[in-house]
């Protein structure tokens, strides 16, 4: 008997006065006690469920058709109030963004006693009672003081188990986790999605897992249900999906993924992106046609039914059987790695920030002794989690600011004011929303550094602007668009662009592939891979992302609470770690190979990182 | 409680520094005044050999910093000076009118606090419906226009000279022989045991409050109203609703309580702006405050009063802010307890 | 892509707009306009009602005040001092307020901490209070009276400004701009003034109401313009005087007073909502 059953679940939007689908035929079945995985990239539609079962979608949005049960009740038709007694006791949520997901002015205790005395728990000493053992249960240390505590006072690990203590403190049947780990760091993650997947065990809850990791996804979940542009294209048991997926989008998303073992193979990206909300309506026939390396013909005509290719697999594409062909381009040769020269290096560097007011001034030590060097046309990776420290190394570097102790001595000898340091080393920022002015042009903004020598005339400018984009693989059209007129992957071209326009020899680049999907990453690594064939460019590329990091870089430091703990060639570094942390985070990454076993660390019960 | 002593005692800190800075500006811009306070304090027979022995008795040939270490000396020992033109002591002058526009000031933040505070949930309630929401913000911008002393005017057209309903002059009516305990008419009426004078300065000071605080209300209303919208947008509402909980348990336990806080931070202005208001209000209503004395004094060009009843505006303004921060203080877990 | 912009398409706007164009208009020909002298003391007909009702005379359409003057005359005269006070005391008020704000904004650090000590001081003060030590100060006059406002209200711009130089100075955009190696005034300039322009022009539009309101107050202790020059202020002053004769008398510069302030409250609203400005709010007082 299925808890969760949706059968042609069809969600619309009307916004302006047209009609959009948002969602398209979702047909599942959860049983108790098991796990769905919702894959999707981000605006895929995969909220859209969650918001639908709590009848939540923003105005505009409602269910057209279709029906969606729980335990034999359809949930679209029950009357409000009905569903309202569902919601947090059979029904559960654990959100996104774990600190903003708490009321900042309330404390914990306060917080939780909400929950419970809906719950039903009367007297506060029972909800305290009650809390305690919720806390034990998520292994959260020092509840009595936790109770106390206000949401900013405690770290976001600690923010979500307490929310999915919460989550699960009315054992619901049903808990829905919509990306319940992306805005944390990676060892967190891993530990959380443990954490969940430990507590719908013990509990025998349903879990909706929605997430965009389709390797994180087969590794917890019995189910998974692709989604591309609101529709299904494919569901099925998780590990025979990955191991034999029968839709072309579900390999290229595997195959657009680096991956941590085994030798380094090139990443298929694929071209454009997946269509906006505003162009579903227009697709004629399989939404991912205009993409997909084995669409013929046919399949722009009619969409695709889901069809069984094995049983209880499903795929919507009539030519799921070439599926299996689509493999990977043949590994591209990497320019070299440098000649041991070194461009750059960094000695001894610290840097300390001092907090707080005039009374209780407090030093913190963001970079303790930090020295390497960078190598000509060499491309450095530095990874850490939040609070090691890579973002001010990165703001060291190119001289947003000072060293508290240390130097950084570059091949050519540069003075400290920016005009000098702009043709040696350049930033690329992680935020491409926020590194490019909304009110500029493209073509303005590619050619800034042109602007700040101020020799160019306008005429030397477009061109420069043309030349620039096309090496960044952008019409030279786009130079008189707006940034608002880009796709997040268009954007950060720009803001490549931007600082390859003054010809750096060192490219400082932070995060700048995280929060993008695995397509568009895709395409913005192999962008930097044949700009390093181009233009022989040394680069420094900060991330968290260990896969990413790994196929990229020729070499690699890792970065703990301001100090290097350890650093060598990529591939030694990843296949024989010697630090413990190194180990801890590489441990942290879900296997390439579905059947093989990941068990990553459960919090210790000291465990609080400091926020 | 620490952390409120704490702030409390920091602010008495600074506003002694700016108090000081703002006495000296106060004793320069007078100084600017093209009117010789020497010979105003002379009867008009006065020979120029008088009024220049006057001048010398008075300190005003030293150099400026001089003369303002010279009357900081008596400030601090509570020698604020004479007044040119009632030829009593200042000190005394204004504490006798203080209490009163106190009252006033206090009695007005009641009512735009209630009003605005009433009247912001009434918008934010009425949001999404668009006719509904479109009258009452067009309603809120059109109070918005209308100042303090133009809602007293209309008060006492209305309520004082057509319908003839309420009384519009001064504090008490001339029957009454006004208590002098501790200034602030409403107490002392009590405090003698007389309900029938304390109702009858509550019917005075009805209309004077009554502009202030309509006159106030609305920017409150309108703040708050922005603040619940934005609260609103926020993700611990969506969860706090995903968990089942009533729409008015989330309005009272999670929007307002994070919504007053902007709100109680742009109230500290207002009242300060608000006890600014006072002043033209008196005058309209003859009422014996603060704001009389000083239209009075600029009349006459009574220097040693303005200067003190502009430390005394300063005085109240900054006990104001430091009673709405920690107002906020209590209220937002995040500076307490950083 | 020329189009009109979002903003003039906003009926608030357009409404805001015209009202106040009419007045300067009006402010503007009002010598043409008015029937009378406004100073010119008709004594054989003083405190007479509107000309529709009994009593009226169809030479004063909006009556007499108690010397005899025409309402109406001194209405359109009144409204040249208002207007002149709003457009160009909010002009300096922003102009003041709008420097300063981008230079603590943008440098932050002690330059930051000595500007906001400042406004901290200017806000330890009613405005109105502030304002009128001002005048007495300065003396009478209508320069005197732009002075003062713009000295005491530079710190509303200030206030709201700085945060949201603020806000944008910690763009990536801004910090590309420096690591472009563009000199501090430059980046004021072209990075950081253009976003912050959309709440510079509401937050003046806001103030063009504030100061015609503080100069009423002003000219109503009498201590703004000289007392041959009419303006709304005094007329009011003059009215509450006999406001049992003649309650009409008071009527028509209050009304006058409010429509102003409303049409300059109505644009100022809908720019913060056509602009998207959202710091708008807060600055209301």
């Amino acid at each position: 008997m299925s808890l969760l059953v949706a059968r042609d679940l069809s969600v619309s939007a009307s916004i302006g006065g047209e009609t959009l689908p948002v969602l398209q035929s979702l047909c599942f079945s959860l049983a108790p006690g098991k796990i769905l995985g919702l894959v999707g990239e981000s605006g895929a539609g995969k909220s859209m469920l969650g918001l639908t079962i709590a009848q939540m979608l923003p105005p505009g949005f409602a269910c057209s058709s279709g029906s969606l049960s729980f335990g034999g009740e359809d949930l679209i038709a029950m009357p409000a109030v009905k569903r309202r007694a569902l919601l947090g006791r059979d029904i559960a949520f654990i959100p996104q963004e774990p600190l903003s997901a708490l009321n900042p002015v309330l404390t914990i205790g306060q917080q939780i006693g909400e929950h419970l005395a809906r719950l039903g728990l009367a007297t506060a000493a029972e909800r305290k009672a009650r809390a305690l053992a919720l806390f034990d249960s998520v292994h959260l240390p020092q509840g009595e003081q936790l109770l106390d505590r206000y949401p900013h006072q405690i770290s976001g690990g600690m923010c979500q188990r307490v929310l999915i203590a919460m989550a699960f403190a009315g054992k619901p049947r049903l808990v829905i986790a919509d990306e319940p780990t992306t805005a944390l760091d990676v060892t967190i993650q891993a530990r959380i999605v443990r954490l969940i997947v430990d507590m719908q065990k013990r509990n025998h809850t349903a879990v909706v897992f929605i997430t965009h990791d389709l390797r994180l996804a087969t590794h917890i979940c019995d189910d998974i249900l692709v989604l591309y542009a609101g529709r299904p294209v494919e569901y099925g048991p998780a590990r025979r999906l990955f191991s034999a997926p029968a839709h072309p989008y579900t390999r290229c998303l595997q195959l657009a993924s680096p991956s941590m073992r085994g030798e380094r193979r090139a990443l298929l990206a694929l071209p454009e992106r997946m269509p906006g909300l505003r162009a579903w309506k227009d697709l004629r026939g399989c939404a991912f046609a205009p993409r997909c390396p084995v669409a013929i013909a046919g399949c722009s005509q009619a969409p695709p039914a889901l069809a069984e290719t094995a049983p209880g697999h499903r795929a919507a594409c009539i030519r799921s059987a070439e599926t299996g062909g689509i493999v990977a381009p043949p590994p591209t040769a990497v320019a070299p790695a440098g000649e041991h020269q070194p461009v750059l290096q960094a000695q001894r560097l610290c840097k300390t920030f001092a907090i707080g007011g005039l009374f209780r001034r407090m030093r913190f030590s963001a970079l303790r002794d930090v020295s390497f060097e960078l190598r000509r046309n060499e491309f450095l990776g530095i990874v850490g989690e939040s609070g090691s420290g890579k973002t001010t190394l990165a703001r060291l570097l190119v001289g947003l600011e000072t060293p508290s102790q240390g130097r950084i001595r570059f091949a050519t000898e540069v003075s400290d004011t920016r005009r000098q340091r702009r043709s040696e080393i350049q930033l690329v920022f992680q935020d491409p929303q926020s590194a490019l002015n909304p009110r500029r042009r493209v073509g303005t903004i590619v050619t800034q550094s042109l602007e700040a020598e101020g020799t160019a005339t306008p005429a030397a400018r477009a061109e420069r602007a043309r030349e620039l984009l096309r090496e960044i693989g952008l019409a030279p059209e786009m130079a008189a668009r707006f940034p608002a007129q880009l796709s997040g992957g268009q954007k950060q071209r720009v803001n490549i662009a931007r600082a390859l326009c003054a010809s750096p020899k060192i490219l400082v680049a932070d995060e700048i592939v995280s929060g993008l999907d695995v397509s568009v990453q895709a395409q913005l690594l192999d962008l930097l891979i044949a700009l390093r064939r181009q233009r022989p460019f040394s680069m420094i590329f900060i991330s968290h992302d260990l896969s990413v990091v790994r196929y990229l870089c020729d070499r690699v430091l890792v970065m703990y609470r301001g100090e290097i703990v350890e650093s060598g060639a990529t591939g030694e570094v990843f296949a024989a770690p010697k630090h413990p942390y190194t180990r801890a985070l590489l441990a942290a990454m879900p296997p390439d190979d579905p059947s093989a076993a990941w068990a990553p660390a459960l919090f210790e019960s000291d465990a609080g990182s400091a926020p | 409680m620490n952390a409120i002593l704490l702030l409390v005692f920091r602010r008495v800190l600074v506003s002694v520094v700016i108090l000081l800075i703002v006495s000296a500006l106060l004793f320069c811009i007078l100084r600017l005044l093209p009117v010789d306070p020497a010979a105003m304090s002379m009867p008009p027979t006065a020979t120029i050999a008088e009024i220049e022995a006057k001048r010398r008795e008075m300190g005003l040939h030293l150099p400026l910093p001089q003369q303002y270490a010279i009357w900081l000396g008596h400030a601090l020992r509570g020698d604020l000076g004479t007044s040119i033109h009632f030829r009593r002591s200042v000190v005394q002058l204004v504490m006798s009118s203080l209490p009163a526009t106190v009252e006033l000031a206090l009695l007005a933040m009641v009512i735009a606090s209630v009003l605005g505070v009433g009247g912001g949930l009434l918008l934010f309630h009425m949001r999404g419906r668009r006719v509904c929401e479109q009258i009452l913000d067009l309603a809120s911008i059109t109070l918005l226009s209308i100042p303090e002393f133009l809602w007293a005017l209309f008060l006492i057209l209305v309520f004082g000279v057509w319908l003839e309903a309420l009384p519009f002059t001064g504090r008490l009516s001339s029957e009454f022989q006004r208590p002098v305990v501790s200034g602030f008419l409403l107490l002392d009426t009590l405090l003698v045991g007389r309900p029938d004078m304390f109702w009858d300065c509550v019917r005075h000071m009805l209309l004077p409050s009554l502009a202030l605080g309509v006159a106030f209300s609305p920017t409150i209303m309108r703040v708050l109203r922005s603040s619940l919208l934005d609260v609103y947008q926020e993700d611990y509402i969506h969860q706090a609703r995903l968990r089942g909980q009533s729409e008015w348990r989330i309005l009272l336990r999670h929007g307002l309580k994070n919504a007053i806080l902007p709100t109680l931070s742009l109230m500290g202005v207002q009242f300060g702006f608000l006890f600014g208001g006072t002043l033209l209000v008196e005058v309209i209503f003859s009422y014996p405050g603060l704001g009389s004395l000083t239209v009075d004094a600029v009349r006459n060009a009574d220097l040693p009063i303005i200067q003190a009843v502009g430390l005394a505006y300063c005085v109240v303004v900054l006990v104001i802010n430091t009673a709405v921060d920690a107002c906020y203080l209590v209220l937002n877990p995040r500076v307490r307890v950083a | 892509m020329t189009r009109i912009p979002q903003w003039m398409m906003s009926a608030r706007v357009l409404a805001g707009l015209s009202v106040a164009a009419l007045i300067c208009l009006a402010a503007l020909f009002a010598p043409l306009l008015a029937p009378h002298d406004p100073n010119e003391q008709t004594l054989t007909s003083i405190l007479l009602p509107p000309a529709w009702l009994p009593g009226g005379q169809a030479d004063f359409p909006l009556g007499t005040d108690s010397l005899g003057r025409c309402v109406l005359s001194r209405l359109l005269y009144g409204a040249r001092i208002a207007m002149t006070v709003a457009l160009l005391s909010s002009f300096g008020a922003m102009v003041l307020g709008a420097v300063l704000a981008h230079v603590a904004g943008y440098f932050g650090g002690a330059v930051d901490w000595l500007i906001g000590r400042v406004v901290d001081i200017w806000m330890s003060f009613p405005p109105v209070i502030l304002a009128l030590i001002f005048m007495v100060g300065l003396g009478p006059g209508l320069r005197n009276v732009i002075l003062s406002i713009i000295l005491v209200d530079w710190t509303r711009f200030c206030r709201v400004l700085r945060s949201e130089v603020l806000i944008v100075t910690r763009r990536d955009y801004v910090t590309a701009a420096r690591l472009l190696g563009f000199s501090h005034w430059r980046i004021i300039a072209r990075e950081i003034a253009p976003a912050t322009t959309p709440l510079l022009i509401t937050l003046a539009s806001l103030e063009m109401g504030i100061a015609v309101i503080v100069e009423a107050i002003l000219s109503f202790v009498g201590l703004s313009v000289t007392a041959d020059t009419p303006a709304w202020g005094q007329m009011i002053a003059d009215a509450r005087l006999s406001i049992y004769q003649s309650s009409w008398n008071l009527v028509f510069p209050v009304l006058a007073i409010f429509v102003t302030v409303f049409a300059f409250n109505i644009l100022g609203d809908g720019l913060r909502r056509t602009l998207d400005v959202r710091l708008a709010e807060a600055q209301r007082a």
